[in-house]
C-alpha cells in the first residue's frame, strides 16, 4: 500500500510536470526554439529515466539518504527543464539533485553526468577514469570515445546508442530494458 | 418369474448405478463450478502476471519514447492468442503503442479507467499501470476474450462426461458382479419360498450362502420351515383325530337322530291315531299341527288345513264361542268347555284348551283336545225326548185318572141313584120301570166310556207293524159305515184324491171315523166336509220343521163348515174327557179327539187345528213321507174312479 501511494504521489507531480512542459511549449511556439526545447526537454526526461534503468554499485553513495546527482559538464543546454524534471524526485531513497560542472574537481559525488557535445568529451571522459559514473553526451562519436549512453536523432526522434562494456567497466549495470530501446555499440 | 429374478437385481442396481452415478454428477459438477470459479480467477491472475509482464517490459520503450520497442513488446501477446487488444498509454494518457497492429482506435478506451481487471460481457479487460522503480511510466491495457476459458471448461466437460460414462460403465460392471453377492442369496431364497408353496413341501430348506443378514434370514426360513412342518404334522393328527371325533359323534348324533324320528313317529303316530282331535295354534289361530282325526270331522283333509289360519279357512267362525276359548287359553287359562256345538261340522265336542310355553316361559301357541261327544249328545237328547213323551204320558196318565174317576163315576152314580129310587118306589111299576130305563143307559153309557179307554190305551201301544194304506180306501169305507148318519145330516163330503201312506190300517181307519164322527156331531145343518191333501216341506221358507230329521210330509187337511170354536181352545179339544160343549148338546166320550192325535202321534206325525166359531174347524194332518217315496206323494191308480166321492 505505501509504494502504491508513492506511486500515486509520484505519478501525480509527473503529471504536473507534464503539465507544466506542455504549458512552456505552449508559452515558445517559435518552431526552431520548439525544437531545440523539445530536443532537451526530452534529454532531461530521458537523464532522469536512466537513473530507472541503471543499477549503481553501493558504493556510489554515502550513505542511504544521501542524494543522487545528475551532473551536467559545462554549457548547459537544458536551462531549466533539467530541474524541473527531477524537481522533488527520489531513486530508491535517493533525493535527485542536479549539479552543474565545470571542473573535474567539482565532481565529488555524481551519478550521471551529461556531457554536451559542444565540449570536449574525449577530456572529460579520460578524466573521469573508471569513477561509477553513467556518462551520457550527444556528441557524434561519444560512444567511440567511451561514453555509456549517446544520445542521437532519427526520424524526427531522440535515439539513444548504448556502450555496455563501458558501463560494464566501471561497475554500473545497464538494464536489458534500456538496452532493448538503444542501438548497441561496443568500444573499448 | 424371470421378470421377477431380474427384479430385484435390477433394484439393487438401479440403486448403485442412481447412487453413484448422482455422486459422481454432483462430484464432476462441483469440480465444474469449483473450476468455473478457480479458472476465472486464474485467467485474472495470469493476465495480470501477463499485463506485469508486459508493462514491466514495456517501461524502457515509455521512458524512451521508443514505439518500435513498445510495439515489439505488444507482439509478443501473439502467443497469447486470448488477448485480442493491447494498448499502452503513455503518462499524458495519450495513446501510445496498439495491438493488434491495424485494429483501429475505437477499439481501445480513451479514457483510462482504475487500475485492476474486470470481466464484461465475453471479454476480460483491465488497466495496468507501467511502473519501473516506483517511477510511473504510462499505463497498459489489456484486454482477453473467454475463448480460452470456454474452451478449457468445454474440455473440462468433456472429460468429466468421459470419465462419468467410463465410471458409470464401472460402476455398473462391478455391481453387476457385486449385487451377487445379495441377490444371489435372496433369489435362492426366494426360489425356495416358491418352492415351498407350491409343492408344500415343507421338507426342502434353504442353502446358506454367507453368515451376514440374509445368512439369518435364511436360517431363520428354514427354522420357519421346520416349525411349519412340525405344526402341520400335528395339524393333520389333530384334524384326523377330530375328523373321527367328528364321524363318532355323527354316528351318534344319527343314532339319536333316529332315536328321535322313531320317537316322533310313535308321537305322530299317538296323535293320529287318537280318535280326538287333537290341534296346535300359534297366536295367529294358525294350524301348527293337526292330527287324521280332523279328516272325519271335516269335509277336507289337514293337509288343506296345516299353515293355514282358523279364520281364512272358516271365516264363519268368527264370532263362534271357539276364539273365545282360545283367547282365553293364550291369556294363560286351560279352557274346558263341556260341550261345544261346532257350526263347521254341526258336531258336539268336549273341548280343552291347554296353553303351550315356549322356552322363554311365554304362551305362544294352544294345544286343542276335541273329544266328539256327537253320539252321547244324541243319545241325550233322545233320554231327554224320551223323558219329555214320559213325563207327557205321566201327565196323560194322571189326567185320564182324574178324568176317569170323573167321568166314570158320573154313570155310576147315576145308577146308584136310580137304583135307590127305584128301592124306594119299587110299588110303582112306572116309577120302577122309567128309573131302569136310566139305569140302563147309564150303564150302557159306562160300557162305552170303558171301550173308549180301552181303545185308547190299546193305541197307546206300538207294536203294529206299518203296511202300505190307500187314504182313499179308507175314507170310502168310513163313507159306507156311517152312510145313515151323512144321509140323516144331509152332510156333503169332497174328497180329493188322496195318496197312498204307510201306517196301521186299524189306527188310520180309526182316525178318520173319529174325524168324520166329531165333524158330523158338532154341525148344525147341511154339512160340508172337505177332504185335501199335498206334500209339505218342512225346509219351505219361513217354516221350520214340524219334527226332528223329518222335512218332508203328506199334509191331510180335513175341513168342515160346524161350528166351530175359539182358536185358543186349539189345545184342549186333543185332551182326553175334554169337551168343550156340554154333554146335554153334544153326546160324547171326550175320547175321539184325543184318541187322533194319539193315533197320528204314533206315526211319527202331528196334528193340529184351526178353528173359527160359527165357520169351520179344520184339522191338519202331518204324515212323514216314507223315504222310498223320495219326498213324492204316491197316488194308487187304480182308484181314480171311486174318487173323488161326492155325496148328494
Amino acid at each position: 500500500l505505501k509504494t502504491r501511494s508513492l506511486h500515486t504521489a509520484a505519478y501525480r507531480i509527473h503529471r504536473l510536470k507534464a503539465l507544466g512542459v506542455l504549458l512552456l511549449w505552449l508559452l515558445f511556439p517559435s518552431p526552431f526554439h520548439a525544437q531545440t526545447a523539445k530536443e532537451y526537454q526530452v534529454k532531461a526526461v530521458f537523464l532522469y529515466n536512466f537513473s530507472q534503468f541503471v543499477e549503481w554499485p553501493s558504493t556510489a553513495f554515502e550513505s542511504s539518504g544521501s542524494p543522487f546527482v545528475i551532473g551536467v559538464w559545462g554549457n548547459d543546454p537544458f536551462g531549466s527543464y533539467l530541474d524541473e524534471a527531477v524537481a522533488g524526485e527520489s531513486i530508491l531513497g535517493h533525493p535527485i539533485i542536479v549539479r552543474r560542472y565545470h571542473d573535474i574537481k567539482e565532481i565529488n559525488v555524481c551519478h550521471i553526468l551529461f556531457v554536451n557535445g559542444k565540449e570536449d568529451t574525449r577530456g572529460v571522459l579520460a578524466m573521469l577514469g573508471n569513477r561509477s559514473i553513467l556518462t551520457v553526451g550527444d556528441a557524434p562519436d561519444f560512444a567511440r570515445l567511451g561514453g555509456m549512453i549517446r544520445f542521437f536523432t532519427a526520424h524526427n526522434k531522440i535515439r539513444l546508442q548504448i556502450n555496455p562494456s563501458a558501463a560494464k567497466a566501471v561497475k554500473l549495470n545497464i538494464s536489458a530494458k534500456l538496452l532493448r530501446v538503444a542501438d548497441i555499440v561496443n568500444e573499448g | 418369474m424371470k421378470g421377477k429374478d431380474r427384479s430385484i437385481q435390477q433394484k439393487l442396481m438401479r440403486v448403485v448405478m442412481l447412487t453413484s452415478g448422482t455422486v459422481l454428477f454432483m462430484t464432476c459438477a462441483a469440480f465444474f463450478a469449483y473450476e468455473v470459479i478457480t479458472y476465472r480467477d486464474i485467467t485474472k491472475r495470469e493476465l495480470s502476471t501477463l499485463g506485469q509482464i508486459v508493462a514491466s517490459n514495456s517501461t524502457a520503450a515509455l521512458a524512451f519514447d521508443s514505439k518500435e520497442d513498445a510495439a515489439e513488446v505488444l507482439n509478443g501477446l501473439r502467443a497469447e492468442k486470448h488477448i485480442v487488444a493491447a494498448c499502452l498509454y503513455d503518462t499524458a494518457g495519450k495513446v501510445f503503442s496498439t495491438y493488434p497492429a491495424g485494429l483501429s482506435a475505437q477499439n481501445f478506451p480513451t479514457q483510462l479507467g482504475i487500475q485492476g481487471y474486470v470481466f464484461r460481457k465475453d471479454y476480460l479487460e483491465g488497466f495496468q499501470p507501467v511502473i519501473q522503480n516506483n517511477n510511473r511510466l504510462g499505463t497498459l491495457y489489456l484486454k482477453s476474450d473467454m475463448q480460452a476459458m470456454y474452451s478449457r471448461l468445454r474440455l473440462y466437460a468433456v472429460i468429466a462426461s468421459v470419465f462419468i460414462i467410463v465410471s458409470f460403465l464401472f460402476a455398473y460392471l462391478l455391481s453387476r458382479r457385486l449385487q451377487k453377492a445379495i441377490s444371489k442369496p435372496i433369489l435362492s431364497l426366494a426360489q425356495t419360498a416358491r418352492m415351498v408353496s407350491d409343492r408344500h413341501d415343507y421338507t426342502v430348506r434353504a442353502t446358506k450362502w454367507s453368515q451376514d443378514e440374509l445368512g439369518v434370514l435364511t436360517d431363520a426360513f428354514n427354522h420357519m420351515l421346520t416349525q411349519i412342518k412340525v405344526q402341520n404334522d400335528e395339524i393333520t393328527s389333530l384334524n384326523q383325530n377330530l375328523e373321527r371325533k367328528v364321524k363318532e359323534r355323527t354316528l351318534e348324533l344319527q343314532e339319536a337322530n333316529q332315536a328321535l324320528v322313531q320317537q316322533n313317529e310313535l308321537i305322530e303316530t299317538i296323535i293320529d291315531s287318537s280318535v280326538d282331535v287333537i290341534a296346535v295354534m300359534d297366536r295367529d289361530y294358525r294350524y301348527l299341527i293337526i292330527n287324521k282325526a280332523v279328516n272325519k270331522v271335516y269335509s277336507f283333509g289337514r293337509e288343506q288345513l296345516i299353515g293355514k289360519k282358523l279364520l281364512d279357512v272358516f271365516p264363519q267362525l268368527k264370532d263362534a264361542g271357539m276364539i273365545n276359548d282360545l283367547k282365553k287359553a293364550f291369556s294363560g287359562e286351560a279352557v274346558h268347555n263341556v260341550s261345544y256345538r261346532s257350526t263347521v261340522s254341526g258336531r258336539y265336542f268336549e273341548n280343552f284348551y291347554i296353553p303351550l310355553k315356549n322356552k322363554h316361559d311365554a304362551i305362544d301357541r294352544v294345544l286343542i283336545i276335541g273329544h266328539d261327544i256327537t253320539d252321547i249328545m244324541q243319545a241325550s237328547e233322545k233320554l231327554k225326548e224320551l223323558n219329555v213323551e214320559l213325563e207327557k204320558s205321566n201327565r196323560d196318565l194322571e189326567q185320564f185318572a182324574y178324568v176317569a174317576s170323573h167321568d166314570l163315576q158320573e154313570p155310576l152314580r147315576k145308577i146308584q141313584t136310580f137304583a135307590e129310587l127305584s128301592e124306594r118306589n119299587i110299588e110303582q111299576p112306572d116309577a120302577l120301570r122309567r128309573y131302569l130305563e136310566k139305569i140302563n143307559s147309564s150303564a150302557s153309557r159306562m160300557t162305552n166310556l170303558i171301550k173308549a179307554v180301552l181303545n185308547y190305551s190299546r193305541i197307546s201301544k206300538v207294536d203294529s207293524a206299518f203296511v202300505p194304506i190307500d187314504l182313499n180306501s179308507v175314507v170310502k169305507s168310513i163313507e159306507t159305515d156311517l152312510e145313515l148318519l151323512i144321509e140323516e145330516k144331509k152332510a156333503a163330503i169332497q174328497v180329493e184324491h188322496l195318496p197312498q201312506i204307510e201306517g196301521i190300517p186299524l189306527q188310520i181307519n180309526q182316525l178318520f171315523l173319529n174325524l168324520f164322527t166329531n165333524s158330523l156331531k158338532f154341525t148344525t145343518e147341511a154339512p160340508v166336509i172337505r177332504i185335501t191333501s199335498r206334500t209339505y216341506s218342512g225346509t219351505e221358507a219361513g217354516k221350520t220343521p214340524l219334527l226332528k230329521n223329518v222335512s218332508t210330509y203328506v199334509e191331510v187337511v180335513f175341513k168342515d163348515n160346524g161350528i166351530g170354536f175359539e182358536q185358543k181352545y186349539a189345545d184342549r179339544v186333543f185332551s182326553i174327557f175334554q169337551r168343550l160343549h156340554p154333554l146335554q148338546d153334544y153326546a160324547g166320550t171326550g175320547i175321539g179327539l184325543a184318541l187322533c192325535k194319539k193315533i197320528v202321534e204314533n206315526h211319527g206325525g202331528m196334528i193340529t187345528v184351526e178353528s173359527e166359531p160359527g165357520k169351520g174347524t179344520a184339522f191338519f194332518i202331518y204324515l212323514p213321507l216314507p223315504s222310498d217315496t223320495g219326498g213324492e206323494l204316491k197316488f194308487p191308480k187304480d182308484k181314480e174312479d171311486v174318487s173323488p166321492t161326492m155325496n148328494p
